[in-house]
C-alpha cells in the first residue's frame, strides 16, 4: 500500500503545520534571546564572566515561557467544546486539529521537561563561572561573596525541578492506564508550580548594565592599566575612541515570566472553577440496567444538561473516591433531557457500587462536560465510516439514536458502521437500537442509508444471534476479523471522489491500521479522513 | 483502593534519574542505573506493557535473583549511589531524582511488592481445541435437484459454474 500524498496531506496536513509552527517560534525565541545575551551591550560584562552559560541559561529560559504558557490551553477543555460545538471555528479542518489537544499538550510538556534539563545543567555552568571568575572591578555584578565561593542561591529551582520530574514520571502512558491515581494526584501540583515559578524569577541574580551609552563596554580598559593584560590587548581597547564618563551600574533584570505565565493561569483556573460549580449538583438516577458482559448501564437526570451526540462527561463517584474522574461517553442523549451511559467494566468500582446498586441504594455521583471530541462530526461528512471495537461503540450509539430521533437535516447521507466485539454477548448491548434503526430506515426508504457490519472475533463455536426480531443482525453477522483493506475498496468504489469521515473507537491495533490505510493510495479519486476516539 | 502499585512509578523515576546521570559526570553509575531498571516489572492485575526490545534486559536482571528481585535492595542501592553523586556538582540533577526514586522503592518494598519478569506467553495454555474440529464435515451440503444439476451440453456457457465470491490473490 503506497502512501498517496493527497491522502496523507488530508489526514496530516493541518497537524504538522501546526506542529512547524510551535517549532519555529520555539527557535525563533531561542536564537533571539541567545542573540540579545551573546552580543547585547547592557551584557557585555556579565557574558565576560559567564560565558556561554549565560546565553545558554536565558534562551532557554525564554522558551520555558512560552510553553509553560502554552501548556495550559489544550487542557481548558469547556473553551474547546465551545469553539467546537458552537461552530466558531468554521472550517472542519480546524475543529480536527481540536482533537490533537492532548497531543499538543503532552509536546509543550516534554519540550518543558527538556529545556529545564538544558536549564539547569547552564545555571550549574554559570555557578562555577561566578566563583571562578569573580569580579573584582564590577562587585555588585557577583552572586559570590569572594573568590572561590560557591552560592546556591536556586532553592526555588530545585523544588520546581523536584515537581517536574514527579510530574513528568507519573505521567507516562503505562502509568495512566494502570495507576491512574498517581497520574491525577502529580499532576494536579501543577499549581504549586506555576506559583514556585513566579517566585523563581524574583531573585535577580543576574543583572545588565543601565548605562551602556555613558559607559560603552571595554572603555574601562583604556582607563585603567590592568597587569594581567597584554601588550595587545591595552593597545585594541586603546583604539576604541570612546571615553568613559561613569562607572558602571548593574540592575537586576525585572521579571517577565509573569506575563507569559498569568493569562493562561488564570484562565485555566477559571475554567476549572467553572467546571467545578456546574458539577457540584448531583445528579439523579433514573434505572439501572444490567448488561452482559460485566457492563451497566445509567440513565441519569441533570437539570439544565444540554449535550450533543459524540460528547463525553467526567464521572465523580464520591464513595467510591472523592478526587477521582473518570471519562465516560454518553450513548443517548434525547430532547427531554435524559442521558444514559454505560459503564466501562471497571474491577474496581464495579465491586463498590453494584451492592449499593441492587440494594437501589443508588451512590451519588457528579457529572462534569459535557466535554466534546471528534466523535460529533459524524454528521458533517456526506459519508462516514465508524468503526468501533467493543465497548467503543459507545460514541456510535449515541450517533445512532441521535440518527433514531431524526436523519434527514444532518448532511450526512450514508453510514457505514462496523462492529467488532470479542464475544457475541456484547452485541446485545445495542441490538435494540440497531434493529429499529434499520427498520425505520427501511420504512423511509433509505435501505442504504445504513450499512452494517458486526464481527465476532472470537472464533471458537457455533455462534449466532437466534431472536427472530434481531434477524437484521444475524444476518450481518460475521465470524473473525474485517478485511479492511476490501472494506476500504469497496467503500471507495461506491463513493467516487468523495471525502469519507473515519471514525475510529477501539483498541490501537485497528485504529493504527485505518490510520495507514487512510494515508494510502486509492484509485477511485476518494479522500478518506481519519478521526480517532481516544479512552485514555 | 488501596491497589496502587507503587514500584511502577518509582521504575520510571529510577530510568529518567538514570538518563539523567547519563549527562552528568559520573556516567558509568546512569549506565548500571538505566541497565536495572529499563525492563518492567509484572503487574500484579491486569495486563503488563513491556518496554521495546526488553526481553534481553528482563534475562540478564532476573538472573540475579532475589539482589533485583526484592526492592529494597533497590531502594539501598539507589540511595549508594545518589549520595556521593550529590556532591559532585554536574551529577546533583540525576541523583536527587534518584533519591526520591529510592524513598519511592522503599514504599513499595514496605508494601511487600516484589519484581517479577515479564516472560513470553507459553503457547501450551491455550484449551485444547475439541477432537471433533480437526475432522473435515463428513455430510456433504444439499445440493440442488436432479434437473439442474445436469449439464445442458447444447448449452456451455449456461452451464459454466460462476464463484459467487470473488477469487484473488491475499494480498494484505
Amino acid at each position: 500500500m503506497a502512501l498517496s500524498v493527497r491522502s496523507w496531506v488530508a489526514n496530516e496536513g493541518g497537524k504538522h503545520l501546526v506542529l512547524v509552527l510551535w517549532l519555529g517560534a520555539n527557535t525563533l525565541l531561542f536564537m533571539r534571546t541567545f542573540l540579545l545575551y551573546y552580543c547585547g551591550q547592557q551584557y557585555h560584562y556579565l557574558h565576560q564572566m559567564l560565558g556561554l552559560g549565560l546565553c545558554i541559561s536565558r534562551a532557554s529560559a525564554s522558551v520555558l515561557n512560552l510553553n509553560c504558557s502554552l501548556v495550559l490551553l489544550p487542557m481548558c477543555r469547556s473553551l474547546l467544546t465551545y469553539l467546537r460545538g458552537t461552530h466558531t471555528v468554521r472550517s472542519r479542518k480546524a475543529r480536527r486539529l481540536l482533537d490533537k489537544s492532548k497531543t499538543f499538550h503532552m509536546a509543550c510538556g516534554v519540550a518543558i521537561c527538556v529545556f529545564s534539563v538544558v536549564h539547569v545543567s547552564a545555571h550549574l555552568v554559570n555557578m562555577v563561572n561566578f566563583s571562578v571568575r569573580y569580579s573584582e572591578e564590577f562587585p555588585s555584578l557577583n552572586v559570590a561573596r569572594y573568590r572561590g565561593e560557591v552560592r546556591f542561591p536556586g532553592i526555588t529551582g530545585i523544588l520546581l525541578v523536584l515537581i517536574l520530574f514527579l510530574m513528568f514520571t507519573a505521567s507516562s502512558y503505562c502509568i495512566r492506564v494502570s495507576n491512574y491515581e498517581i497520574f491525577w494526584y502529580t499532576h494536579n501540583l501543577f499549581i504549586v508550580f506555576y506559583i514556585i515559578l513566579i517566585v523563581h524569577v524574583v531573585g535577580g541574580a543576574l543583572k545588565y548594565q543601565t548605562n551602556f551609552e555613558a559607559h560603552p563596554p571595554g572603555c574601562l580598559r583604556a582607563n585603567q592599566t590592568n597587569p594581567d593584560k597584554t601588550e595587545e590587548e591595552s593597545g585594541q581597547a586603546e583604539g576604541d575612541g570612546r571615553s568613559c564618563r561613569e562607572e558602571a551600574r548593574f540592575q537586576p533584570n525585572s521579571p517577565e515570566t509573569w506575563l507569559w505565565v498569568s493569562g493562561p493561569l488564570c484562565l485555566y483556573c477559571a475554567e476549572r472553577l467553572y467546571r467545578y460549580i456546574r458539577s457540584n449538583s448531583p445528579v439523579t438516577i433514573v434505572a439501572v440496567v444490567r448488561h452482559p458482559c460485566d457492563v451497566i448501564e445509567l440513565r441519569m437526570l441533570k437539570k439544565d444538561f444540554k449535550a450533543h451526540p459524540g460528547q463525553y462527561i467526567v464521572l465523580n463517584c464520591p464513595s467510591v473516591s472523592s478526587f477521582e474522574n473518570h471519562p465516560f461517553t454518553l450513548t443517548a442523549v434525547s430532547w427531554f433531557k435524559r442521558f444514559t451511559e454505560l459503564l466501562l467494566p471497571d474491577p474496581g468500582a464495579e465491586s463498590e457500587i453494584l451492592p449499593m446498586v441492587q440494594q437501589r441504594r443508588y451512590p451519588k455521583l457528579y457529572v462534569d462536560g459535557p466535554f466534546g471530541s471528534s466523535s460529533q462530526e459524524v454528521f458533517n461528512y456526506e459519508v462516514s465510516l465508524c468503526v468501533a471495537g467493543g465497548i467503543g461503540v459507545t460514541p456510535f450509539a449515541c450517533v445512532l439514536h441521535a440518527l433514531l430521533d431524526g436523519w434527514r437535516h444532518f448532511r450526512l447521507r450514508r453510514l457505514y458502521f462496523v462492529w467488532v466485539c470479542r464475544e457475541l454477548q456484547s452485541f446485545y448491548w445495542f441490538a435494540e437500537l440497531l434493529c429499529a434503526l434499520h427498520h425505520k430506515l427501511w420504512k423511509e426508504n433509505r435501505p442504504d442509508y445504513l450499512n452494517l457490519q458486526l464481527f465476532v472475533s472470537q472464533t471458537d463455536g457455533l455462534q449466532n444471534i437466534s431472536e427472530e426480531r434481531y434477524r437484521p443482525l444475524s444476518s450481518r453477522l460475521m465470524i473473525g476479523r474485517p478485511r479492511w483493506k476490501l472494506l476500504f475498496e469497496e467503500i471507495g468504489r461506491t463513493n467516487k471522489h468523495k471525502r469519507v469521515g473515519v471514525f475510529c473507537c477501539g483498541p490501537k491495533g485497528i485504529s493504527r491500521t485505518l490510520h495507514r490505510l487512510c494515508n494510502s493510495d486509492r484509485y477511485s479519486g476518494t479522500t478518506f479522513e481519519f478521526n480517532k476516539e481516544s479512552f485514555s | 483502593n488501596g491497589k496502587i502499585e507503587w514500584a511502577m512509578w518509582a521504575n520510571e523515576q529510577a530510568l529518567a534519574a538514570g538518563l539523567i546521570t547519563l549527562t552528568g559526570v559520573p556516567r558509568a553509575a546512569g549506565v548500571f542505573v538505566c541497565l536495572l531498571e529499563y525492563p518492567r516489572g509484572k503487574r500484579n492485575k491486569g495486563t503488563s506493557v513491556e518496554r521495546t526490545g526488553q526481553y534481553c534486559f528482563t534475562v540478564c536482571v532476573k538472573s540475579f535473583g532475589p539482589l533485583t528481585r526484592n526492592y529494597y535492595v533497590r531502594a539501598f542501592l539507589h540511595a549508594a549511589i545518589c549520595v556521593p553523586g550529590g556532591f559532585i556538582l554536574a551529577a546533583v540533577l540525576g541523583c536527587v531524582c534518584l533519591g526520591i526514586a529510592s524513598l519511592i522503592y522503599l514504599a513499595a518494598a514496605i508494601r511487600g511488592e516484589q519484581w517479577e519478569p515479564i516472560l513470553p506467553w507459553k503457547e501450551s495454555a491455550r484449551k485444547p481445541v475439541g477432537e471433533s474440529i480437526k475432522l473435515p464435515p463428513q455430510n456433504p451440503p444439499p445440493r440442488p435437484p436432479a434437473e439442474m444439476r445436469r449439464k445442458r451440453a447444447e448449452d456451455l456457457e449456461a452451464a459454466a459454474y460462476v464463484n459467487p465470491i470473488a477469487v484473488t490473490a491475499n494480498d494484505d
